[in-house]
């Protein structure tokens, strides 16, 4: 039997960071484009997990006839582009108003605060309090024992079937493969990285920043190679023993909103709209000089911001098993200090800062006693402060 | 119940969530500091003044102290057992205020926003630790058999029933006088849209209060609702229930509370705080330490709140974690927001709005399995006026107060150019 270790707490950290960095794109997105301290994100959350489950699960709701479940995948499709259809709606019956208004930061917060009791509300009342779940098959965890013996490292997998623990697999890297494959795996990340860098000017923009994407393309290697080329066990007689439990699930999660970054990354760096909406949020009134739609863009953030929050609520409740009226409001604060920590003007900061922030979360409550398991949310908030305190404008500055 | 308990209950209440109010609008209405953890001064003034007032044996209760300050003046008398509470409520505002303090140090240089979601942070990190660290404050199990000023003195008697009846009948119609009075010359003072709105609210109110339990209870029934203040059930010849004391002594704390921020805001220290929301940079200019004066100003709103919560622990006579949830501290920014921010009569307009809408509604009669819709229904209600009144009339019902002091060459009075 191998404990579960730091390791471990890490890896359960970054996909804890995912979950906020769902939340934090569409955040980053509205905060800094739309200038909206977003306080119904939570709830605009919420709404799209709930959205996803009239599709995926109709009887759990009340006033819904039970006609039948759609699969999983395909009901948070549907949620999400529903969402997207609430966000034009914010959009064009609060936030358009406001803003041709001219209503300063402080009512822009205190609207948001409104639409959010709004929302949630609305949940309760339809739907009520009790927990939900979605109706989806069952996902068991495998739980990868990485053993460092006197030869090299062990690799076992274990996996709980049917009530026993059944062993999956077992093999195993000698000494020389890793330090090679370490070597190799670097030197290809830093061969892109100088393939990739162009000369710095200011009109220099890079689809994924080289930094970014050389470390993307070293741990892809790392990973690459450690799953193809596996060699017999290197002893079962561990010097040091660290477990890491993983599922499909897990990956999907992580996978899913990476794709979902990469994507939104694309849209704001080749497109036409997301050249107009990166020029918005750079100074609206020189935008608008030149001939963008001040009016178009913010709609279509509200919308893509929308639908990035049900996204992340479809992934929170399938990742938490339950759905609450507060399952939303639960998450913005960490969220807010994923998106601050970023560097508002972000989304890879807004991400970055929610890997940090979750990875922080979940280190502290395996670090610290379990009693203390409760202050996961507390540790991010320190850490916001801290950010705070000596660097204001966040850890990055610009996209 | 006869409707006169119901609307002590509502306006006890008020009182108490108007207190809370006045000190949030000090901070938000007036010095322009969007606090969003105001609840969490709520929490520690009802939890240290519970404390400080505790019996040291008291049962059920693991936390720290049970300090019994009424227990140590009890010789005094019940007025020493009084001056042992209100030591006991100065201790909670204290405590409140010293707690902003360390939040602000860090948080009060921070941009609006930031600032915001900061305080948002810290409250809720508060209540957590209340929450789950028992040998602080009994954790969730919250903390009941708190002490309650003067219970032994109530219902308070005069004499025979006749008597009785008589002083506190006498008061309980001096009162409506008083609010008569204060009514008809508010309604001479108002416009057009004010008449009409004080016309139809005051109909409805007097409907509802003394015309509809005529008709259902007869004399008897609008009797009871006349007399107010007189009990007929409390001990043998009827008298002062504690829930009255309750009242009066909430609306008391409220008008000292009431008159201390109004004397604070018409002062030149309040002027600066003023000057600080509209932009801080001139008074920094004209040499003013605003970080100071914006410190004050939350510790100030937060001893406020903290008074308020000593108050809402004697009333409900228990208090646990779970009182004290943000959503409350939202509650507060609707009703400064509804009435008018940086009024504080507004404050207590917008407050009384607030919680007629939300206790007001349970005369609706819904089968019992809907109590959840009919909440969420109410919440759905406040959040659509909060985002109307932004849109439609952002300076609240009433707008922003007039100041004492004019400015040199301004006709109306006071206005926003401080």
């Amino acid at each position: 039997m191998v404990d579960a270790g730091l390791l471990d707490a890490i890896v359960q950290g970054l996909i804890t960071g995912s979950i906020i960095a769902g939340g934090a794109l569409g955040l980053s997105l509205i905060y800094n484009i739309a200038e909206v301290p977003n306080f119904a994100h939570g709830d605009m959350i919420t709404i799209g997990a709930y959205l996803a489950l009239v599709f995926n699960n109709p009887a759990e709701i009340p006033f819904l006839p039970a006609f039948g479940s759609a699969p999983l995948p395909a009901a948070a499709i549907v949620g999400v582009v529903l969402a997207g259809a609430l966000g034009a709606a914010y959009e064009l019956t609060i936030f358009r108003k406001f803003r041709q208004k001219d209503a300063d930061i402080i009512t822009m917060v205190i609207v948001s605060l409104g639409l959010a009791l709004v929302l949630r509300n609305v949940v309760l009342f339809l739907v009520g309090s009790k927990n939900i779940r979605y109706e989806s098959a069952s996902v068991s965890n495998t739980n990868f024992d990485f053993l460092v013996t006197g030869a090299g490292m062990t690799v076992r997998t274990t996996q709980r079937q049917a009530g026993d623990v059944v062993t999956t697999g077992l093999w195993g890297y000698p000494w020389w493969l890793l330090a090679g494959g370490l070597i190799l795996a670097t030197a290809v990340g830093y061969g892109v990285f100088r393939a990739y860098r162009r000369e710095e000017g200011f009109d220099t923009v890079y689809l994924v920043p080289p930094k970014i994407l050389g470390t993307a393309v070293a741990i892809a290697t790392a990973i690459v190679l450690g799953a193809l080329i596996q060699l017999a066990p290197q002893g079962t007689d561990p010097i040091v023993a660290t477990r890491i439990g993983l599922s499909i699930k897990h990956l999907t999660i992580v996978g899913v909103v990476l794709a979902a970054m990469f994507a939104l990354n694309v849209a704001l760096k080749t497109t036409k709209f997301g050249r107009a909406m990166r020029a918005t949020a750079d100074n609206m009134d020189l935008a608008e000089v030149r001939g963008v739609d001040a009016d178009r863009v913010q709609l279509l953030v509200w919308v893509i911001a929308s639908m990035l929050a049900a996204l992340a609520g479809v992934l929170t409740g399938w990742f938490a098993t339950n759905l609450t009226p507060n399952m939303g409001f639960t998450l913005l604060l960490p969220i807010f200090a994923a998106v601050i920590l970023g560097g508002i003007s972000s989304p890879y900061g807004a991400v970055a800062g929610a890997m940090i922030i979750g990875v922080s979360m979940d280190v502290s409550v395996y670090l610290l006693p379990s009693h203390f398991a409760t202050y996961r949310i507390a540790v991010a908030f320190l850490i916001l402060i801290g950010v705070l305190m000596i660097k204001p404008e966040g850890l990055w500055g610009d996209v | 119940m006869a409707v006169a308990d119901f609307l002590i209950t509502l306006v006890t209440f008020i009182a108490i969530y108007s207190l809370f109010g006045i000190g949030l609008n000090l901070k938000f209405g007036f010095t322009g500091l969007i606090d969003f953890g105001h609840v969490a001064y709520f929490m520690v003034g009802a939890y240290v003044t519970v404390v400080l007032t505790l019996p040291a044996d008291a049962a059920t209760y693991g936390g720290i102290g049970g300090f019994d300050l009424p227990g140590l003046f009890a010789a005094l008398g019940p007025l020493g057992s009084l001056f042992g509470w209100v030591l006991g409520v100065v201790g909670g505002m204290v405590a409140a205020a010293l707690v902003s303090l360390a939040v602000g140090v860090p948080t009060l240089r921070l941009r609006e926003d930031y600032l915001a979601i900061t305080a948002l942070g810290i409250a809720t990190i508060l209540n957590t630790v209340v929450k789950d660290e028992d040998w602080l404050f009994n954790g969730p199990y919250g903390i009941s058999g708190i002490h309650k000023p003067l219970v032994d003195v109530f219902p308070l008697s005069l004499g025979s029933f006749t008597v009785n009846m008589a002083v506190f009948g006498l008061l309980s119609v001096a009162v409506f006088a008083y609010v008569a009075y204060w009514l008809v010359n508010r309604f001479r003072e108002a416009g057009r849209t004010g008449r009409i709105a004080m016309a139809v609210s005051v109909g409805l109110v007097s409907l509802w209060y003394f015309v509809m339990p005529a008709i259902d209870g007869g004399t008897v029934e609008l009797t009871k609702n006349v007399l107010w203040l007189f009990d007929p059930t409390a001990g043998p010849n009827g008298g002062l229930d504690y829930d009255r004391f309750v009242l009066i002594l909430a609306v008391g704390f409220l008008a000292g509370g009431y008159h201390w921020v109004e004397r604070t805001i018409n002062s030149p220290y309040g002027r600066v705080l003023r000057a600080i929301r509209e932009d801080e940079d001139v008074p920094q200019a004209l040499g003013k330490e605003t970080f100071q004066y914006k410190m004050q100003g939350l510790m100030f709103g937060s001893a406020l709140a903290g008074a308020a919560g000593a108050l809402w622990a004697v009333n409900i006579g228990f208090v646990s974690p779970d009182q004290f949830a943000s959503t409350i501290t939202f509650f507060a920014f609707t009703a400064v927001i509804i009435g008018g921010t940086a009024n504080n009569k507004g404050v207590i307009l917008g407050t009384t709005v607030f919680w007629a809408i939300r206790n007001g509604t349970r005369f609706i009669d819904v089968p019992s399995q809907y109590s959840i819709q009919l909440a969420a229904a109410r919440l759905i209600l406040i959040g659509a006026i909060l985002i109307v009144i932004l849109y439609y009339r952002p300076q609240g019902l009433l707008g922003e107060q007039d100041y004492d002091i004019d400015l040199p060459g301004s006709a109306t009075g006071g206005s926003d150019d401080v």
